[in-house]
C-alpha cells in the first residue's frame, strides 16, 4: 500500500498542507477494515492511486479558481481547422532503437498515436508501450521542474549550474545513461568524451541485449546486432525468446507482423512456417508456436547444447559441439525438431532469449550459420555507436571505481539505477561517494532523491530528437506539443553540459542531421519529418565467419548451469517493462497477455509446483485472493502472490520487475512487489532460490477467472493438414456433427427473403446506399498481446477503474482479450480471442432496453444512446458475449475531474468521443466517430456515404501489429473484410442463437507436425 | 338406501360460540384501544429498519449502484431477487381474497383482510427495487411512455416495460379491492370509537356507509367485479416478472416453463408468508378463534400443492436441459447442482423439495409450531430459488471467459433488510389501525349466520332456538 505519510517524499510539502480533515478522511478507510471489504464503497484510496485524486485538492479546494485563457487565432495556421485532427510521424525511442509512429494532432495537442505504415519497424502497428506512452506525456505525477537538493528549482538555474560546474574539464566525470539510439546524442557524446579527457561514459539497462552482442563477439569476434527476418522463415525455433513481446524485443511489432505474413493463409491453400517454442514460463510466442515445449529456464543452455550436437551430426561448423549429450538429446522432440531444421536449411531461425549468457548466444549463432541461414533468414549488423567492450562489465567497474570515489562527478541520464541496478553493486552507496550528482529523469525517482540535481525530462511528444530503427533507418522525432512541465531532453542535457546553453534540441538535432541529408537540406529534412523515416538509411549487413575460440567457450560454459531445485526467473514485465511504465494506469489495468491478471506481479509456477509447495493449483473461482509464496535469494526475502499458470516448466519460478515501487507517482505505488532485490550482478536472469508457502493470502484482480473453455466452440481450430483436407472444418455442422438445430426448418421459401429465416422482426437492414459495416478478426494472427485493448481505451476515452473496481469485475475495457488454456494441464494449448461488440443484427440487447437507449443504425452498428440510458443493465445481462460495460460509479469523473490540476489529464481524451456519466452502460462501437468522420468526407468527395474500403480504420485494428482485425463496408465484395468473410475459416460465435453478429472470427490454424501432434480438432474440449 | 354415506360436517369457521358482538369487538377493540407498549417495541424496531433502508437508498443515489456486489457477467444481484421475491409474496392476498372468493371459500374471509395488506405491503417493497436499482435514478420515469417534445416512446418490446405495468396495475387493483372491503368495517371503526379525530378520519374513509340494503347491494357488486378483475392479474404478474428472465436468451432464463413455475413459486411463498404472519398475529391478538388452526391446515394444503409444482418445475428444468440437447441448458443445470453456486441449489432443494413433503401429514399440517417453522423455510427458499436463477444463469453463462463469481456487499444486504422495515412498518400501522378481519364478512361464514334447519340426512328440524316471547320477557327486564 502507498504510503501517503512518507516524510520523505517529494509529496511532503503536499501532504503537509493536506493533514487536515479532509485529507485523512481520504486516507483513512470510512469503515472498520472488515466492513469495508464488505461495503466496497467507492475506496477512494483506489482512486488516488488511479490517476490523481487529490491530495492538494482537500486543501485547495476553496481557494483556488481556475483561470483559462482562450485565445483566437490572429492568423490562422495553414492546414488548421478546428476539429481536425492533423497527423505528424514521428517516432518513439524505446531502449535502443525508435519506431515510427503517426500522432494524431488536435488544435495542438497529441491525443492518440498511431503506427507509421511507411515505417518498417511498425508496418502501421504499435505496441501497448506506444499507445501507452501518450497517458504518461499526460501523467500529472511526472516531475514538473528540477530539483537542486531536493528544492524546486528552474532550468535556467540547472543551465547556468552546469556552464559553471563544467567549466572545469578536467575533472572525473561518470556518466550512466540508458540506451539510446540517437544520431544527435551519440554526437554530444563523443564530443563530451573528447572535451573531457577524464570521463568515462557506460550504459546501463536492466535488460539489454548485451549477451547477445557478447555472444556474436565469440562467434565472429565482432560485436553485431542480430536481426532476425521472420518472413523469410520455413522453421522458426524460439528458445525461450519471447520475441513477439515488446519487453523481450524491442523490434516486437516488426517481428510479430513478419512472423504473422508467414502465417496467413486462405480458401484452403497456402503454407504457413512452422515455431517451435522451447520456453519456461507459458509466453506469448509459446502460445502462437505450433509446438511448444516447457523446460526450466536453467536446463534450457542443455537443450540447445544438445540440439547443437545433434545438428552437428549432420552440418559442418558445429564441431565443438560434438559429443554432447544430454536428457533432451535422443527425445522424439528433438529427433523431429533435427528433422525439420536440416530440411529447410538456409530458411530457419534459431533465436534465443536475450538474458542467456553469451556463450549459449554463440552457440545458437553458430548453428544459424551451420544451417545456412546468415544471409538469408538472419543478418548481422554493426552498431554505429557500440563501444568495443562488454557493456555490463564497464557498467561493473565504473560503480565500483564509483565506489571508491574516484568521480567527483555522477551525470546519470534517464536510468533509474537505484531501483534497477542489482542489489550487490551498492549504487547507494556509490552515489554517497560523489560530491555532484545529476540526474534526468522522467519522475522524480528513487534515483533522483540521491542526487544533487533532479533534471526533469521531456516526454518524446514534446522535444526534438532523433533516432535509428532497429535496422537502422534514421528518424527524426518531431515534437507535438510544448514541453507541459518545462523539462528538457537527453541531448539538450548534454547540450547544458558541454556548451552551457539553454533548452535548443532543434538547432542540435538539425546541426546532426546536416551531414544525414544529401541534396538540399530543407528539402531533404522536410521530406524525413514527412514521412517519418530517412528511407535511404539502413545498416548494412556484414559478413561473418565462425571463429576458433568457439568450442574453448562452450566446454567452459557447458557445465553446471543447471539448478537441480528450485529456481527463480527474473523477466521484465510485459506491461511495465523495466518499471519505466508503472505510473501508467492504463499499462497497470492491462490484463497481462497470459495470466490476465491486472495492478500486480505475481509468482508463475506450474500446476505441480504449486501442489509442491502446497497450495491448490486449481484457479479459485469464487475468492479473488491467491496465495503468498516467500522467496529467498541473494539475501533477500520477498513476499509476492502465487499464480499457477499451465505449461510453465516445474520446479521454476518467474517473476517480473518494475512493480513495489514506493515513491514514484501515484498510480504505482505501492503496486506489487519488487523484484529487484532478487537479482545481483552474477544472477541476473536465474538462479537458485527457497521457496515456501506462506499460508496468507493477497487479492488479485485476474479478469478472466474461468481458464477452460469448458468443450465449447469460441475457440475453433485445426491443423494445416486439417484444413486443406477440410477447409470448411470451422462451420458449426463440421464442429459438432449436425447442422445449426432449426435454421434449415426456419428458412422462408416464399417470402420476399427466400434464403434468410423467418423472422419476426424487420430483415431490412438500412437503405442500400448505406454501407453495412463488420469486422472479421484473424485468430491466426493474434497472439493477445492486448494492443487493442490499450488503442480503444486511448481511443473512446475509457476510464481507469483501478485495482479493487478490476477484482470485483468492473473493469471497462471495450475490446477484451480471452485467452483459454485446452488439452493437458501441463502442457496445454493456449488460444488468445479478441471480443469487441459483436454488432449483431438482431442484437438481443436492443429488445431488452425499456428506454429503446441501444438501437440499430441504418448502417448496421448497434449503438449506444448514453443519454437515453437510465442503466437498467438488461442489456448486458442479455448479451450472449457480455461486451458491454457499466459506469457502477462516476469513473470519469474520478479519472478525470479529480487531482490538483485535471486538466493534465483531460487533454488526453478523445473530444470526438462522449465522455459517460455514472449509471450508464458503455461499450465498443466501432470506433463510430472514425466511421462518421469517413462517411462524411466520402459524401463530400463522391455523394455516397461509402468511404472506399481502408479509410475507415478502428483503433484496434490499426494498432494491431499483425494486422489480425479487419473491418469495412460489408456491401463491398471487394473490401478486405467482405474477403475475409467469405474465407471457409471464417465462423460467428454462438451462430445457434441467431443473433447474427457482424463481428466475426477466421478459425486458428497450426502447423504441427503428426507425429508430435495427432490431430487436435478435439482437444480444444478437454480440459 | 343400500349405501351409507357419514356425513362429515365442514368444521366451524368461528369457533368459541361467539356471537356477531363479540366478533366485532374481538376485532376492533384491537384498534379501539390504547395502544400496547409491546406495539411501540416493535414499531419502534421496524422504524430503525425502516431508516436503514432510507440510508441505503440514500447512499446508494450518492454514491450509485457500484455500491452493490454487482459486475461484469452478474448486472442485477439482490435488488432484482428481492423485488422478485416480494412481488411473489404480494402473490397470496389477491389470490386468497380474489380466486378464493370466487369459489366461494369461506374459510378464506379469516384470513383475507390481512394478506391483502401483507399483498399490499409487500408489493410496495417489491416496487422499490426496479425503482433504485438503475444506474441513473433521476430519469426513470422515462420509462412511463409519457409524450414528449423528443416523440421518444419506450420501447415496448422490453419485458422491463411489461413489468411496469403489471406490477403497477397490480398495485392499483389490490389496493382498490382492499379498500372496498375496508369499507363496511371503516363505519364500525368510526361507530364505535370514540375520539373526535378517529370518528373524522375513519368516517371520511369510510365513505358515508350506512349500512343500508342499496349499499351492500353496492358493494357486493363493486366487490365481485373487483375480484373478477384481480384475479387474471395474479397469474399475470408473476407471468410478467418471469418474462424478464424467460424472453432474455441467456441460459436457465431462456425457459417457457417460467410463468406457471413463477406462479406456482409465488403463492407458494406468498401463502408461507401469510402464514409466518398470521400465526404470529392470532397468538398476540388472541384471535385463535377466528384464525383457526383449520385454516391453518388448508393454506398448508395449498403451500404443499404449490410447492410440490415447484418441485416438478425443477426436475422439468433438468429434464429438458437433458431432452433439448442444448449445450448451455445442460451446463447450467449442471452448473447449478456442482458449480460455485452449488450451496444456494442444496439450500434450495432443502427448503422447497424436501420441506414441503412433511406437510402430506395431518399432524404436520395442523401444528402450530411446525407451521411456523416451515413457512420461515419456505420463505428462505424461495428467496434462494430466485438467487439461484437471476444469479447463476448471469455468472455462468455463453462464454465462459466472462465467468464470474458474484457476492453481495453490505449494502445490497442492509437494503434488502431495510425493506423489511418499510413492511413491518406498514404493517404495524395496519394493525393498529384498521381491522385485521374483515368483520362484516367474517359474520358472514360464522356458524350463527346460517341458521341450520336441515339434519344429516336433510330431514326438517324446526330450529332449536327458543322462539322468545317478547312480552313477558321485556317485562322481566
Amino acid at each position: 500500500m502507498s504510503d501517503q505519510s512518507n516524510k520523505t517524499t517529494y509529496w511532503k510539502s503536499l501532504n503537509e498542507l493536506a493533514q487536515n480533515k479532509e485529507y485523512e478522511k481520504y486516507v483513512e478507510r470510512e469503515f472498520p477494515e472488515n466492513a469495508t471489504e464488505m461495503t466496497d464503497q467507492v475506496s477512494r484510496r483506489s482512486f488516488l492511486r488511479v490517476m490523481g485524486a487529490s491530495i492538494a485538492l482537500a486543501g485547495f479546494a476553496s481557494c483556488r479558481k481556475p483561470v483559462q485563457k482562450i485565445l483566437p487565432f490572429s492568423k490562422m495556421p495553414e492546414d488548421l481547422v478546428l476539429g481536425e485532427p492533423l497527423f505528424y510521424a514521428t517516432s518513439m525511442p524505446f531502449r535502443g532503437a525508435v519506431t515510427g509512429l503517426l500522432v494524431e494532432n488536435i488544435e495542438g495537442r497529441p491525443r492518440k498515436v498511431e503506427g507509421n505504415k511507411e515505417h518498417p519497424s511498425s508496418n502501421g502497428g504499435t505496441n501497448i508501450y506506444h499507445q501507452g506512452s501518450i497517458l504518461n506525456l499526460y501523467d500529472p505525477d511526472r516531475s514538473r521542474s528540477p530539483l537542486k537538493d531536493g528544492e524546486k528549482s528552474t532550468i535556467g538555474d540547472f543551465v547556468l549550474f552546469a556552464e559553471e560546474h563544467f567549466a572545469d574539464r578536467e575533472q572525473p566525470i561518470l556518466f550512466i545513461d540508458e540506451e539510446n539510439s540517437s544520431l544527435t546524442y551519440q554526437r554530444l557524446k563523443e564530443q563530451i568524451l573528447e572535451q573531457f579527457p577524464n570521463a568515462e561514459w557506460v550504459t546501463f539497462e536492466p535488460f539489454n541485449d548485451n549477451n547477445a552482442v557478447e555472444g556474436t563477439q565469440i562467434a565472429f569476434g565482432q560485436r553485431l546486432r542480430t536481426v532476425n527476418h521472420y518472413d523469410r522463415a520455413n522453421i522458426v525455433v524460439s528458445l525461450d525468446d519471447d520475441f513477439m513481446s515488446p519487453q523481450h524485443n524491442i523490434n516486437s511489432v516488426e517481428d510479430s507482423y513478419k512472423i504473422a505474413q508467414t502465417r496467413k493463409v486462405s480458401g484452403g491453400e497456402g503454407e504457413m512456417s512452422r515455431i517451435y517454442a522451447v520456453e519456461n514460463t507459458f509466453t506469448s510466442t509459446g502460445s502462437f508456436a505450433d509446438h511448444r515445449l516447457r523446460v526450466k529456464t536453467s536446463q534450457i543452455p542443455s537443450f540447445i547444447y544438445a540440439l547443437a550436437a545433434r545438428l552437428s551430426e549432420e552440418v559442418t561448423g558445429l564441431e565443438a559441439f560434438q559429443g554432447i549429450s544430454n536428457d533432451f538429446s535422443q527425445t522424439e522432440w528433438m529427433d523431429i525438431l533435427v528433422d525439420d531444421l536440416l530440411n529447410n536449411d538456409g530458411n530457419s531461425i534459431i533465436t534465443v532469449g536475450s538474458q542467456y549468457s553469451p556463450a549459449i548466444h554463440a552457440a545458437v549463432a553458430a548453428m544459424n550459420v551451420a544451417l545456412g541461414n546468415v544471409d538469408s533468414t538472419v543478418t548481422y549488423h554493426e552498431l554505429p555507436f557500440r563501444a568495443d567492450r562488454d557493456e555490463n562489465e564497464a557498467f561493473q567497474n565504473a560503480i565500483s571505481d564509483l565506489k571508491s570515489g574516484s568521480y567527483s562527478t555522477a551525470v546519470l541520464v534517464g536510468t533509474d539505477l537505484a531501483y534497477t541496478a542489482p542489489s550487490d553493486l551498492g549504487i547507494t552507496e556509490a552515489l554517497e561517494n560523489v560530491e555532484t550528482k545529476i540526474h534526468l529523469s522522467d519522475y522524480v525517482t528513487k534515483t533522483s532523491r540521491l542526487c544533487n540535481w533532479h533534471v526533469n525530462r521531456a516526454h518524446y511528444l514534446e522535444s526534438w530528437g532523433d533516432g535509428l530503427s532497429f535496422t537502422g533507418q534514421r528518424s527524426i522525432i518531431q515534437p507535438q506539443i510544448q514541453p507541459l512541465f518545462g523539462g528538457i531532453s537527453e541531448i539538450e542535457l548534454l547540450d547544458a553540459i558541454l556548451n552551457g546553453e539553454g533548452p535548443r534540441g532543434y538547432d542540435l538535432v538539425r546541426e546532426t542531421w546536416q551531414d544525414s541529408i544529401s541534396g538540399d537540406f530543407e528539402d531533404g529534412w522536410e521530406q524525413v519529418l514527412h514521412d517519418g523515416i530517412d528511407s535511404e538509411s539502413g545498416f548494412d549487413s556484414i559478413s561473418v565467419s565462425l571463429t576458433d575460440n568457439l568450442s574453448e567457450t562452450i566446454s567452459e560454459d557447458q557445465s553446471g548451469s543447471e539448478i537441480e531445485g528450485m529456481e527463480i526467473v527474473i523477466k521484465p514485465d510485459n506491461k511495465l517493462f523495466d518499471g519505466r511504465y508503472a505510473n501508467n494506469g492504463w499499462l497497470q489495468e492491462l490484463p497481462e497477455s497470459m495470466t490476465k491478471v491486472t495492478w500486480d506481479n505475481v509468482a508463475l509456477m506450474s500446476p505441480e509446483t504449486a501442489r509442491n509447495l502446497g497450495i491448490d493449483p486449481d484457479n479459485n473461482f469464487i475468492e479473488d485472493e491467491a496465495p503468498v509464496v516467500r522467496i529467498s535469494a541473494n539475501g533477500t526475502t520477498i513476499e509476492i502472490a502465487a499464480w499457477v499458470q499451465p505449461g510453465h516448466a516445474d520446479d521454476s519460478i518467474t517473476l517480473t520487475v518494475g512493480y513495489g515501487q514506493e515513491d514514484l507517482g501515484r498510480v504505482a505505488n505501492g503496486v506489487g512487489v519488487n523484484t529487484y532485490p532478487l537479482r545481483n550482478s552474477a544472477n541476473m536472469f536465474y538462479q537458485a532460490a527457497e521457496v515456501e508457502a506462506t499460508g496468507s493470502l493477497y487479492e488479485i484482480a485476474c479478469v478472466q477467472d474461468h481458464q477452460s473453455l469448458e468443450g465449447r466452440d469460441m475457440i475453433r481450430t485445426a491443423s494445416l493438414e486439417e484444413y486443406k483436407e477440410n477447409p470448411d472444418f470451422a462451420a458449426f455442422s463440421n464442429m459438432h456433427g449436425y447442422d445449426l438445430p432449426g435454421l434449415e426448418e426456419a428458412v422462408e421459401e416464399d417470402g420476399p427473403n427466400p434464403k434468410g429465416p423467418i423472422s419476426l422482426f424487420d430483415e431490412n437492414y438500412g437503405p442500400d446506399y448505406e454501407p453495412q459495416w463488420g469486422m472479421a478478426i484473424d485468430l491466426n494472427s493474434c497472439f493477445g498481446c492486448g494492443v487493442c485493448t490499450i488503442a480503444c481505451q486511448a481511443e473512446n476515452n475509457i476510464p481507469v477503474v483501478g485495482k479493487r473496481e478490476v477484482a470485483r469485475r468492473r473493469v471497462m475495457h471495450w475490446i477484451r482479450n480471452d485467452r483459454y488454456f485446452a488439452g493437458d494441464e501441463e502442457n496445454p494449448e493456449a488460444y488468445h480471442q479478441p471480443v469487441p461488440c459483436m454488432h449483431c443484427e438482431m442484437a438481443p440487447c436492443e429488445q431488452v432496453c425499456p428506454v429503446a437507449a441501444t438501437t440499430h443504425s441504418d448502417d448496421g452498428m448497434n449503438q449506444m444512446t448514453y443519454n437515453r440510458c437510465i442503466g437498467t443493465r438488461y442489456c448486458a445481462n442479455n448479451c450472449p458475449y457480455k461486451v458491454r460495460r457499466f459506469n457502477f460509479f462516476n469513473y470519469s469523473q474520478e479519472y478525470l475531474t479529480t487531482g490538483d490540476d485535471p486538466e493534465i489529464i483531460q487533454m488526453a481524451m478523445n473530444p470526438d468521443v462522449t465522455v459517460r456519466f455514472r449509471g450508464v452502460m458503455e461499450k465498443c462501437t466501432y470506433c463510430v466517430q472514425r466511421v462518421n468522420k469517413a462517411k462524411i468526407e466520402a459524401k463530400k468527395e463522391t455523394g455516397s456515404p461509402r468511404p472506399k474500403d481502408g479509410a475507415v480504420e478502428t483503433a484496434c485494428q490499426q494498432a494491431c501489429p499483425t494486422n489480425a482485425i479487419s473491418f469495412g463496408d460489408l456491401t463491398d465484395r471487394d473490401s478486405k473484410v467482405s474477403q475475409q468473410k467469405m474465407d471457409s475459416r471464417n465462423y460467428t460465435m454462438l451462430q445457434e442463437l441467431n443473433v447474427r453478429p457482424r463481428t466475426s472470427y477466421l478459425a486458428k490454424l497450426s502447423n504441427p507436425r503428426t507425429e508430435l501432434k495427432p490431430s487436435n480438432t478435439e482437444t480444444h474440449s478437454q480440459h | 338406501m343400500s349405501k351409507t354415506y357419514e356425513y362429515v360436517p365442514e368444521p366451524a369457521l368461528v369457533k368459541g360460540n361467539h356471537d356477531f358482538k363479540d366478533v366485532t369487538a374481538m376485532i376492533t377493540d384491537i384498534n379501539l384501544r390504547p395502544t400496547p407498549k409491546a406495539w411501540y417495541v416493535a414499531f419502534g424496531i421496524a422504524n430503525m429498519l425502516l431508516l436503514l433502508l432510507l440510508v441505503s437508498v440514500a447512499y446508494l443515489i450518492w454514491e450509485g449502484t457500484g455500491i452493490w456486489g454487482l459486475n461484469a457477467p452478474v448486472g442485477w444481484g439482490w435488488a432484482i431477487i428481492n423485488f422478485v421475491w416480494w412481488v411473489g409474496i404480494g402473490h397470496a392476498g389477491t389470490l386468497i381474497s380474489a380466486i378464493l372468493f370466487l369459489f366461494r371459500q369461506g374459510w378464506r374471509t379469516a384470513i383475507n383482510r390481512f394478506a391483502e395488506a401483507m399483498t399490499i405491503f409487500a408489493v410496495m417493497c417489491a416496487g422499490l427495487f426496479p425503482g433504485i436499482h438503475v444506474g441513473r435514478i433521476w430519469v426513470i420515469y422515462w420509462v412511463f411512455p409519457i409524450p414528449n417534445q423528443m416523440t421518444m416512446w419506450p420501447n415496448f418490446n422490453s419485458p422491463l416495460l411489461w413489468d411496469v405495468f403489471a406490477v403497477s396495475t397490480y398495485f392499483t387493483v389490490s389496493l382498490l379491492f382492499w379498500y372496498v372491503g375496508l369499507v363496511p368495517d371503516l363505519a364500525t371503526i368510526r361507530d364505535r370509537t370514540k375520539s373526535k379525530i378517529s370518528k373524522f378520519v375513519y368516517g371520511t374513509l369510510a365513505l358515508g356507509w350506512r349500512g343500508s340494503n342499496r349499499h351492500w347491494w353496492n358493494y357486493e357488486k363493486a366487490y365481485m367485479i373487483l375480484a373478477g378483475l384481480a384475479t387474471p392479474l395474479v397469474l399475470s404478474v408473476h407471468t410478467i416478472v418471469s418474462f424478464d428472465f424467460a424472453v432474455s436468451l441467456i441460459p436457465g432464463w431462456h425457459s417457457t416453463i417460467f410463468p406457471p413455475y413463477f406462479v406456482a413459486g409465488a403463492i407458494y411463498s406468498g401463502f408461507a408468508m401469510v402464514l409466518t404472519l398470521f400465526l404470529i398475529a392470532r397468538k398476540i391478538y388472541g384471535l385463535e378463534d377466528i384464525m383457526t388452526t383449520d385454516v391453518m391446515e388448508k393454506m398448508n394444503i395449498v403451500m404443499m400443492a404449490t410447492g410440490n409444482m415447484v418441485a416438478f418445475a425443477y426436475l422439468m428444468e433438468g429434464f429438458i436441459a437433458w431432452y433439448s440437447g442444448v449445450e448451455y441448458e445442460q451446463a447450467i443445470f449442471w452448473l447449478y447442482v456442482v458449480g460455485p453456486y452449488k450451496w444456494g441449489f442444496y439450500i434450495l432443494m432443502f427448503c422447497n423439495v424436501i420441506t414441503p413433503q412433511f406437510l402430506w401429514f395431518k399432524k404436520i399440517r395442523t401444528n402450530v409450531a411446525i407451521t411456523f417453522v416451515i413457512s420461515i423455510i419456505v420463505n428462505i427458499g424461495m428467496w434462494f430459488e430466485r438467487f439461484m436463477i437471476a444469479v447463476v444463469s448471469l455468472a455462468t453463462d455463453y462464454l465462459p471467459s466472462s465467468w464470474g463469481y458474484y457476492s453481495p456487499t453490505f449494502w445490497d444486504a442492509a437494503t434488502y433488510i431495510g425493506t423489511f422495515g418499510l413492511f413491518f412498518t406498514m404493517f404495524l400501522l395496519f394493525l393498529r389501525f384498521l381491522p385485521m378481519v374483515a368483520v362484516a364478512e367474517i359474520k358472514g361464514v360464522m356458524p350463527q349466520a346460517d341458521p341450520h334447519n336441515y339434519d344429516e340426512d336433510g330431514e326438517y328440524i324446526p330450529p332449536k332456538v327458543k322462539v322468545p316471547e317478547p312480552y313477558k320477557n321485556e317485562t322481566n327486564r
